[in-house]
């Protein structure tokens, strides 16, 4: 049986994978913490996919950022940054 | 003052019982519509948005029929008991969609239309109305974001493109005669119970569509009134019963399990 090549732009909506960092908080007391991390093709899909995936809570507020613009001050394993003489 | 139908009359109140009739069983069909392309769906997560979507669509069925009880009819006769000659979806609802462009522009059309009659209920002086409008509101919102993602995707590719097109140029003008259909809906404005004329609700629909399907389809395109279309029930806002077929698929077969 030949299998069904999967198109990956035109059925699942991007050509490389794009992801996104999901927090949110319950009250506005809370702190805005990261809950999680979806894929999604753009932006509009991104934040349909947080609603309907991240729905343990009622959140007070719900947010998504593109993990691409989060930018490192330090990561796991790694010195902080320092500024090269 | 607690709000009460009794206040309304004859022609109001049946005018108002056809138009919640109309939105509650075209989001009944519409609920299927999701239910039954959830393994149409591209991905995981997309199969999650359109089980909930299912749902939210349901649900905003349900709830509306519940308050349609308050018209004098029996819960169980509303969800069980009506045939195919008594489901008042719109039309546009009644043919199922050729590809996932057809689903999207469809399903696109069919919340931006229920949603335009829904929203004329947001200041209605039954709280309780008001209430579910703005509920329903709110979860519309990720229903037409879902499309709009997809819609996003599509204008990417031309073989998209003409396919959202053609279904557009297909379904729009049902979507248009469903909403400008509303015979006697006027009286719902006089009598307060919307803030909004049905021309105008009409007239914002066909604005919100040219708009967000201009990336694929001319405003020429969808101009111009609504078609006219035989067999005309004004009272269920459609032509013609619902197709026998379409309705052994949307009834619940088991009581138990609707609940």
């Amino acid at each position: 049986m030949k299998r069904k090549k999967i198109q990956r732009k035109r059925e699942i909506g991007g050509a490389t994978p794009k992801f996104y960092e999901v927090f949110a908080r319950q009250t506005s007391d809370d702190p805005l913490t990261h809950v999680g991390s979806i894929e999604a093709p753009n932006d509009a899909l991104a934040e349909v996919r947080a609603w309907y995936i991240h729905d343990e809570h009622e959140w007070r507020e719900l947010c998504v950022v593109p993990t691409a613009a989060i930018i490192a001050v330090t990561e796991r394993g790694k010195n902080v940054k320092i500024k090269e003489v | 003052m607690r709000f009460s139908l009794d206040g309304l009359d004859g022609a109001t109140r049946t005018a108002f019982e056809n138009d919640l009739f109309a939105i509650a069983d075209s989001k009944f069909v519409l609920g299927n519509w999701y239910a039954r392309c959830i393994l149409n769906g591209r991905s995981l997560p997309d199969f999650a948005a359109l089980t909930a979507m299912t749902g939210a669509a349901y649900g905003h069925t349900r709830s509306l029929w519940q308050y349609l009880v308050n018209f004098g009819h029996n819960y169980g006769w509303i969800e069980r008991g009506r045939d195919a000659t008594g489901i008042r979806s719109m039309n546009m609802l009644d043919g199922p969609p050729a590809d996932w462009a057809d689903f999207i522009a469809t399903t696109w059309l069919a919340e931006q239309a229920t949603w335009m009659a829904v929203s004329g209920y947001l200041y209605c002086p039954d709280r309780a109305l008001a209430g579910l409008a703005e509920k329903i509101g709110e979860e519309t919102y990720f229903h037409l974001k879902y499309a709009e993602g997809w819609m996003e995707i599509m204008s990417e590719s031309a073989a998209d493109t003409r396919a959202f097109a053609k279904a557009m140029e297909k379904r729009y003008p049902l979507a248009l005669a469903w909403l400008a259909g509303a015979k006697g809906s006027d009286a719902l404005k006089k009598a307060g119970l919307r803030n909004i004329t049905n021309t105008k609700l009409t007239k914002a629909f066909a604005a919100e569509i040219e708009q967000g399907a201009a990336w694929a389809v001319k405003k020429s395109a969808l101009s111009g009134s609504p078609p006219k279309m035989p067999g005309w029930i004004d009272a269920h806002r459609r032509a013609a019963p619902l197709p026998d077929a379409l309705f052994e698929a949307i009834r619940f077969r088991d009581p138990e399990a609707a609940h």
